[in-house]
């Protein structure tokens, strides 16, 4: 038998440095009518984040940079922005994935259509007044079985995308029928809604169905697939849009 | 301009190929329709369908209703079905090809109209 022959490789992180134009979109209530570009060049390596980015321009370059980030490793849902045109996590996003060379610029821009605070970030109230008027909590009125409630593999098959959902509003803030018409409940609350629709153990499937039908709800979906390339988590967004749009249609049947 | 992808611009065209046809078709009626106040009127009305601008207006239109018909299918097969949002892109390709393709083949015919004129 012939042995593996090791060689030595060059360990796929090492990256080069390089210098970044970072461009970002910036706006201060108290000082600015409107929102205007200012651009830090930062030194990064193309395995680093937006995020570790925005982290330095703020620690080293300028403090008064204003934006939301907390778990730093995608799953907090937090630092939503708009960068280089699209949406994503700066946290999960690497300096590869959106730049060639040294000497690139990155564009960084708050989500829209959300009222702008400061800087990047956000009003996030309208989007989480949606979230809530989905009813996002399990209701189930029958008596308690003694152990648990049971659900097949099959039936939480059902749910798994829609439960991997954190919340970060990349998917509505790109959503254009979410840009022109703010009641729009948008991709993150219908995610949700799927979320307790489709589960098998859930009570109130058909009030939530009627929210979905009504004029704010899954109908204005025009199936622009903006929200499902923004998704962090990967969630096959419009599919489940589509899934719930047909539960509406032959619970109506 | 936000960078979506497919989806986004089979949504804007669709959408703008829509207003095309509203347009197109209000014309439509309003210029045969006109023939109430007289010949005059209509053929005066007319005259000004030798333009340039209409002229390639035709073109435009055929490409703008076969699109808007095939992706309104490519809609109902997606609303309809989960393979239909899984191939939403390739079926997109397809509305474009037969829009161009039909395109063509309108300018095509009209050929001798399109550098002519009546
Ligand atoms: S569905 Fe995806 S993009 Fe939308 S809020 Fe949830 S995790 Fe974020
Ligand atoms: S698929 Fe629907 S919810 Fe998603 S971006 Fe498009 S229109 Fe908005
Ligand atoms: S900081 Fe928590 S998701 Fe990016």
């Amino acid at each position: 038998m012939t042995q593996a022959q090791i060689t030595p490789s060059t360990p796929a992180t090492v990256a080069a440095m390089m210098t970044l134009k970072v461009k970002v979109l910036r706006f201060d209530p108290e000082k600015d009518k409107k929102a205007h570009w200012v651009t830090y060049e930062v030194e990064a390596s193309a395995a680093d984040r937006v995020l570790d980015v925005i982290n330095h321009v703020k620690w080293y370059m300028d403090p008064s940079l204003t934006f939301r980030r907390s778990c730093a490793h995608g799953i907090c849902g937090s630092d939503a922005m708009l960068i280089n045109g699209r949406n994503r996590l700066a946290c999960k996003t690497l300096l590869r994935d959106v730049v060639k060379k040294s000497g690139d610029t990155i564009t960084v821009e708050p989500i829209r259509g959300l009222k702008v605070e400061k800087d990047l970030l956000v009003d996030m109230e309208p989007f989480f007044d949606s979230y809530k008027a989905i009813m996002p909590y399990f209701i189930n009125e029958s008596p308690e079985p003694a152990a648990e409630r049971i659900q097949s593999p099959e039936l939480a098959e059902r749910m798994a995308h829609s439960s991997n959902c954190i919340l970060c509003a990349c998917c509505t803030t790109s959503c254009p029928i979410f840009w022109v018409n703010g009641s729009y409940l948008g991709p993150a609350s219908i995610v949700q809604a799927h979320r307790f629709i489709f589960d098998s153990r859930d009570e109130a499937t058909q009030q939530r169905l009627n929210i979905m039908n009504q004029n704010t709800g899954v109908w204005r979906c025009r199936t622009a697939y903006n929200c499902t390339e923004a998704c962090p988590r990967d969630i096959p967004i419009t599919q489940l849009i589509e899934e719930v749009k047909r539960a509406v249609m032959y619970q109506q049947a | 301009m936000y960078r979506g992808r497919e989806g986004q611009w089979a949504f804007l065209l669709h959408r703008l190929s829509g207003l095309a046809i509203l347009a197109y078709l209000l014309l439509h009626v309003f210029s045969i329709g006109s023939f109430i106040f007289g010949e005059r009127f209509y053929m005066a009305i007319h005259h000004t369908y030798d333009l340039w601008f209409f002229r390639l207006g035709l073109v435009v239109i055929t490409a703008g209703v076969v699109y808007h018909a095939f992706n309104g299918l490519r809609i109902i097969v997606m609303d309809f079905t989960g393979a239909g949002v899984a191939y939403q892109r390739q079926m997109w390709y397809g509305v474009m090809a037969l829009s161009v393709l039909s395109a063509l083949y309108a300018a095509y015919r009209l050929y001798p109209r399109l550098i002519g004129g009546y």
